[in-house]
């Protein structure tokens, strides 16, 4: 009877067993929700000291490597921050004549501009001499890195793993062994932003090379090249585009960890000038230093995209000019123009951000008030605590009694009944389930509950390899004594992810369906992505206090983007004979929407949500600082303890909870694409 | 033979004053690295020891550094000082280092800090009966949100520095619930937006900080915080716990690099007996904070205008 | 410069000696074990081998390629014909078996003598063109040249030689995706040409293209062919294709030789249904030459009529000659000597379809 229902069946089936089990024991074992101190391994100690005997083993080296870096740094400091403005203006302007005409050339001034008029003009030089430094670093050890892994197959899971560990552990977590590492100073905010900023370039170098058409290979070989004139000739070139995407997302990703590298200070940056103006809580200085960063990433971004195209000739002429018109108006500054650091036009329109901020804070309060109160009351709570401890009096205006209890679960066994009747057993045990999940609240679920029904969702969706791996990082994080601020961590998150996953998907079906719509949200989504996450946290806090409710927003901000980018992208990128044979057939709009486009767009959908689980988890960090108790407090908690070993720790569970949710999502989805043949 | 007699003098005097000099300035050529933290006050402090450094002749540099993360690096000598140490919030790895004597207590900085639990003023209305701190528990319910209901809400410190108010609440037996904020910044923001709705709020927040004039802050009255409160259970309103009263008063100190004594003897001496005090510092913070003006053209100003309050120190230290 | 095709004599250009590539983990071991226990026979190792997962590709072949013949090789998809040249060309290493390059051992060549065959020896036209998108036209076929060392201008000079050959003169600044795929494939039989290799691997270079271009190629390369005397192995799927530029043809089955022979033997004697199938609609009379069913008695018979046959006259011409004859006639080879007698008859059933 048993062995006749299909897999999934029957692990919903165990699932909801051990569940129903665990939830009966509950109240008897007290172990069975909370993991006992005496059984929690003292791991995090042990990290501690073996992180600490590793720095001290490759000390010498890695300062020796930082004294190094040091110099190539203070160089670009000083000639980006020495040089007169009008010079640097012009001589990057001149850049970007030669590289992409006029048009390039106008919007790298404006951009110049910007950042002088902004007051940071100092600090952004530091952001810039930091950045010029660890993104060329950053690339090439992700070119080398892909390299080597698509050259090494052998080699090519061990990397893989290697550069997920480097994009999902948060970097707070191994800043203070990198402070030990290599001593204090801007060197450790370089390497951060390096180790953070080189996957995506492996990552992309690896697909384009394997992605060059094998005959084109085996041409080169066969017209006598030796195999390093293979890969340099004919592999990395026509692998170029490819590269250029990773080159590209470095970059964002380099510019988005100069924030970080801020945290730990020696550095007069443009980070600095965040933190700063965060602490002060002050909006609209801070939006204009995160301008900065945005400014440069576009520059950045656009410049470099265009070194791989072959340039019109630009005329010398004006370049020449340019650069004159710079050293004359920099004679002149000594004289007439005011220094970089006097200059602070916006200083009023910050001013104005703030009062408006204040303003719209007074004037809605009781709006966002009531916003956030509901989302708490009927939301936030229940899904944390649970039904019988989120249902009291104060709130509800009644109390949880079991005779609720009973209506409750009948409910669900009613409506359940009603899908198995139907067929839908699998649906059924899922609806049991998730009544049980929500009546117990998810912090505090039983852990050999999470523990089995991750490894079911693992058997079902890819095999015993996965479950395994999924049991195994839980248990790890179970034993390490991690596991409550690790439950708070998958509440706050899952709840991110549920949100973004339903508005950011209707948001990209309306901008897919309404190309006007999509003219507004795309650069919102620009914003979100490119300006510091720090800056955002302020108004957040301003309407809604500290809390939750301003966590999970801070954090939906964030995640919410790739969803809506990518649901956007697979509706739209509908092949047009598809749609045509639909119309052909007489669909009408909805009915392409739903039957065509929406099956077709389904990977690329789940894609997105995959980045999206990857970005909440990602986010958890920097919620903290909004006032959190998960684990991205404890990764602040460690930096503040000087812990090595706690905040490896912790940073190590965020990356398995990401890790874990993400190949979960991605099996599912790989099952998917296999089914729609693509 | 007389100009041969005259220059032995002059090398003989060289001899004795080098030494001597050497003694109290030190490597005057490298510079003294002053650590630059994170808020306001600090950089104010700091540029003061700066010019009284400056003037007795040395070269300073200013490194800002993350308060949390700095202790290393100065334990290691790549920063030399750091002015304005909180004991509030100091990491436990600066005590660590301390007592593995890699670090350097310089004494108290003379700053009388004080931290306790804020109020905007418009509350006294709203509870009748503050500053005491009884009245807390009468109108615990006003202070409530939903996250906290039935009892009131306190937003504590950040997690990282300590949980004192969560502490003393459970001490003095008050029915708030203490929410951590994640930073300095959620602290002034929730100032911020409770001000502008004068909605009620309760926190733990530390004088001096501009905050507390911009935002017309109170502190609540507790029962008098004494050593022995947190030493002896008996003592204090709570029969039952230690550390049922008001907060001690903070320690504000001076911490450097040990090495600094030995290499810089003079400066040592000057940041030893640098001393600064809030009616000094809150000025100033004021004029940064409030009016937006950088800080060293404050500094330099009040320097210049009151030469009187660290020229001695200098100049006891060099002479 | 035209020349009579050089007959096959000599050391082969190309030697192959039982050879087997199998993809999969742990082939060589695999096959070894596969083989020990089959005790040698092809179609049982092969068989074992599938079941356990492996995928024998090219199954203990043998042929000989004489120096400058054109060796066709025929089969179905996925029958293991660009895997056969691949493993020649040591672009994958051969799992078991010999293959000699005009006597050398190729498999245990070093890599640096790999290179210098490759450099020198070797040219090769891909099925689907090989060509390198950031290079222009000119760059793809100087490429091999630039690998010998040569300096640019002459690399160019011999560029452009070669691209007229291929009449692609004036495109040579293009890039490939600019061209139309006739064109890309020109330009890909150009770069084999380059270095003007002894020996020529082309993998259905004419394929991908439509009728008119195709025998245009196909006359552009016997004129090559013809002029340069080298030594092809050329892979088609296209029998009338094989049959107008082959010397021998080679028919392949799921990784194994069905049979060798030159096109007349193919058409009119194939050794079994799959290679029957491959000619079922070849015109054979225009293809197979009298002197496949001539015979050579010991005694000439009485032959009244003499129609003039020629032993390599196509039969639907001799068939044209002695349209009204019943008795024997006879047959001249080209030294002006009887060669051998043919019954008007036989040519006449030698045309009739194979099953009947
Ligand atoms: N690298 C490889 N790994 C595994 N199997 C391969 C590999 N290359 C080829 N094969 C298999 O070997 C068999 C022969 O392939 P091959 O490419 O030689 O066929 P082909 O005769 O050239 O076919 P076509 O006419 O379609 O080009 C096929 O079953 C193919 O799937
Ligand atoms: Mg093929």
């Amino acid at each position: 009877m048993f062995r006749s229902l299909s897999p999934a069946i029957r692990a919903a089936l165990l699932t909801l067993i051990v569940g129903m089990v665990c939830m009966l024991l509950a109240p008897y074992l007290g172990w069975l929700q909370k993991w006992p101190a005496s059984m929690t391994l003292p791991a995090t100690e042990w990290i501690g000291a073996a992180v600490t005997w590793l720095v001290e083993l490759i000390k010498p080296l890695a300062r020796w490597g930082a004294w190094l870096l040091s110099y190539p740094m203070g160089w670009a400091a000083f000639i980006l921050i020495e040089t007169p403005y009008p010079l640097v203006i012009a001589a990057i302007t001149a850049l970007g004549w030669h590289l992409g005409g006029p048009g390039m050339a106008l919007g790298v001034l404006a951009g110049l501009c910007f950042v002088l008029f902004s007051g940071y003009w100092v600090q952004g030089m530091t952001t810039l001499s930091l950045v010029m430094v660890s993104v060329p670093l950053a690339l090439f050890a992700g070119l080398v890195t892909g390299i080597v892994a698509y050259r090494m197959p052998a080699l090519r899971r061990p990397i893989q793993v290697m550069l997920d560990v480097m994009q999902t552990v948060p970097t707070f977590a191994y800043l203070t062994p990198l402070l030990l590492l290599l001593g204090f100073g801007p060197v450790v905010g370089l390497i951060a932003s390096a180790i953070y900023s080189a996957p995506p370039m492996a990552r992309n170098v690896l697909l384009g090379l394997q992605r060059v058409d094998p005959e084109i290979r085996d041409a080169a070989l066969m017209n006598g090249a030796n195999s390093w004139q293979q890969l340099i000739l004919v592999e990395l070139p026509a692998a170029s585009r490819q590269m250029l995407v990773g080159m590209n997302q470095s970059i964002m990703a380099a510019l988005s960890m100069v924030i970080i590298a801020a945290v730990i200070g020696g550095f007069d940056d443009i980070g600095w000038a965040v933190l700063l103006t965060m602490r002060k809580a002050d909006f609209g200085n801070s939006l204009i230093a995160g301008m900065v960063i945005v400014v440069f990433a576009i520059m950045i971004d656009r410049l470099s995209s265009r070194l791989a195209e072959p340039r019109g000739g630009h005329s010398r002429k004006v370049i020449w000019g340019l650069l004159g018109a710079g050293a004359v108006m920099a004679v002149l500054a000594a004289r007439w123009l005011p220094a970089a650091s006097e200059i602070d036009i916006f200083a009023p329109l910050a001013e104005r951000t703030n009062s408006a901020l204040g303003q719209f804070t007074a004037n809605h309060g009781a709006t966002l008030n009531a916003i956030r109160n509901n989302a708490m009351i009927y939301l936030l709570l229940p899904l944390r605590i649970g039904l019988d401890h989120a249902i009291v009096p104060v709130m509800w205006g009644f109390g949880w009694t079991s005779a609720m209890a009973l209506g409750y679960f009948g409910a669900a066994a009613a409506l359940a009944g009603w899908l198995a009747w139907r067929g839908q057993i699998l649906a059924a045990l899922m609806l049991l389930t998730a009544a049980g999940v929500v009546k117990l609240g998810i912090a505090h679920l039983p852990w050999p509950f999470v523990l089995f029904a991750a490894g079911a969702l693992g058997w079902v969706a890819s095999g015993w390899r996965l479950a395994l791996t999924a049991v195994t990082l839980l248990g790890l994080i179970l034993i390490m004594g991690l596991w409550e601020p690790a439950m708070l961590s998958v509440y706050l998150s899952g709840t991110a992810v549920l949100i973004c996953t339903v508005l950011g998907g209707a948001i990209g079906l309306l901008s897919a369906v309404s190309p006007a719509v999509w003219r507004v949200v795309r650069p919102v989504c620009d914003l979100l992505q490119t300006v510091p996450l720090f800056v955002f946290l302020i108004p957040v806090l301003m309407f809604f206090q500290i809390g939750e409710f301003s966590a999970l927003l801070a954090i939906c901000a964030y995640a919410i983007v790739p969803m809506i980018r990518y649901t956007h992208q697979g509706l739209s990128s509908t092949p047009e004979e598809l749609v045509e044979a639909a119309l052909a057939s007489g669909a009408n709009s909805w009915a392409i929407m739903t039957e065509v486009r929406a099956p077709y767009a389904a990977p690329t959908i789940l894609l997105g949500l995959n980045q999206t689980i990857l970005y909440a988890f990602s986010m958890l960090v920097i919620a903290a600082l909004i006032g959190t108790t998960d684990l991205g407090q404890q990764v602040y908690l460690a930096l503040g303890q000087g812990d090595v070993g706690l905040g490896v720790a912790a940073g190590a569970a965020m990356a398995m909870l990401a890790w874990v949710a993400d190949r979960l999502v991605q099996a599912f989805a790989e099952e998917k694409r296999a089914a729609l043949g693509l | 033979m007389k100009t041969a007699k005259a220059t032995v003098l002059v090398a003989m005097a060289g001899l004795f004053a080098t030494p001597l000099a050497a003694a109290e300035l030190g490597a005057v050529d490298e510079p003294i690295k002053l650590a630059v933290n994170e808020w306001t006050g600090q950089h104010i402090t700091t540029l003061i020891a700066g010019h009284m450094l400056k003037e007795a002749g040395y070269k300073v540099e200013y490194i800002t550094a993350g308060y949390q993360n700095m202790w290393p690096a100065m334990a290691e000598g790549d920063l030399d000082a750091a002015v304005e140490v909180w004991e509030s919030n100091v990491p436990q790895g600066y005590y660590q280092l301390r007592d593995g004597g890699r670090l350097e207590d310089l004494g108290a900085l003379g700053l009388d800090a004080r931290e306790g639990f804020v109020y905007p003023a418009y509350m006294e209305e709203q509870c009748p009966g503050l500053p005491d701190w009884q009245a807390l528990a009468a109108c615990a319910a006003n202070f409530a949100t939903v996250e906290t209901l039935p009892q009131g809400r306190l937003v504590d410190y950040p997690g990282e520095w300590g949980t004192p108010g969560a502490d003393r609440m459970a001490a003095l037996n008050l029915p708030f619930k203490a929410i951590p904020a994640g930073s300095e910044g959620a602290l002034v923001a929730e100032f911020k937006a409770a001000q502008s709705q004068k909605t009620p709020l309760l926190a733990v927040f530390w004088q001096p900080h501009w905050a507390i004039t911009a935002f017309d802050l109170k502190f609540t009255k507790l029962p008098e915080g004494t050593e022995a409160c947190y030493a002896d259970a008996s003592a204090g309103p709570n029969p039952d716990v230690t550390g049922d009263c008001d907060f001690l008063p903070t320690r504000v100190f001076k911490a450097a690099w040990p090495g600094l004594k030995e290499k810089w003897p003079a400066a040592h001496e000057i940041l030893t007996n640098l001393q600064l005090s809030v009616e000094q510092q809150q000025p100033l913070m004021g004029a940064v904070d409030v009016d937006g003006r950088p800080a060293e053209q404050v500094v330099a100003e009040w320097v210049a205008a009151n030469e009187s309050a660290w020229r001695p120190i200098v100049d006891a230290a060099i002479r | 410069m035209i020349q009579d095709r050089p007959a096959p004599a000599g050391a082969p250009a190309i030697s192959c000696r039982g050879v087997w590539q199998v993809f999969g983990v742990n082939a060589r071991a695999s096959l070894d074990l596969a083989l020990g226990e089959t005790g040698g026979d092809t179609a049982a190792t092969a068989r074992l081998l599938r079941q356990r997962g492996l995928i024998p590709a090219v199954q203990d072949i043998t042929f000989d390629v004489a120096e400058g013949e054109v060796f066709v090789i025929m089969g179905l998809s996925g029958s293991g014909k660009s895997t056969l040249i691949r493993t020649i060309a040591r672009l994958i290493d051969g799992t078991a078996g010999e293959i000699r390059i005009a006597g050398e051992d190729i498999l245990t060549a070093d890599a640096r003598r790999l290179l210098a065959l490759r450099r020198d020896k070797l040219g090769m036209v891909f099925q689907h063109f090989g060509l390198f998108p950031h290079m222009t036209v000119a760059e793809n076929v100087a490429f091999p040249l630039k690998m010998q060392g040569m300096g640019p201008e002459q690399r160019r000079a011999r560029a452009l030689e070669v691209l007229e050959l291929v009449s692609l003169k004036g495109r040579e600044d293009s890039f490939p995706r600019q061209l139309s795929g006739g064109q890309q494939q020109r330009v890909g039989i150009a770069r084999s040409l380059a270095v003007n290799p002894d020996l020529w691997f082309l993998d259905e270079p004419f394929s991908a293209l439509d009728p008119l271009i195709r025998r245009q190629l196909q006359d552009e390369f016997l004129s090559i062919q013809a002029d340069l005397g080298k030594t092809s192995v050329f892979i088609t799927h296209d029998i009338s294709e094989a049959l107008k530029i082959a010397d021998r043809i080679a028919i392949m089955r799921d990784g194994v030789l069905v049979q060798i022979g030159t096109p007349d033997d193919i058409v009119l004697n194939p050794v079994n249904d799959y290679v029957r199938e491959f000619t079922r609609d070849v015109p054979k009379g225009r293809h197979a030459h009298v002197e496949t069913i001539m015979t050579l008695p010991a005694s000439l018979p009485r032959m009244p009529d003499d129609p003039g046959l020629r032993a390599n006259m196509t039969i639907d011409s001799a068939l044209a000659a002695c349209m009204s004859l019943y008795q024997p006639v006879p047959v001249w080879g080209a030294n002006g000597e009887i060669a051998g007698v043919v019954k008007p008859s036989d040519l006449a059933s030698a045309l009739t379809p194979d099953e009947l």
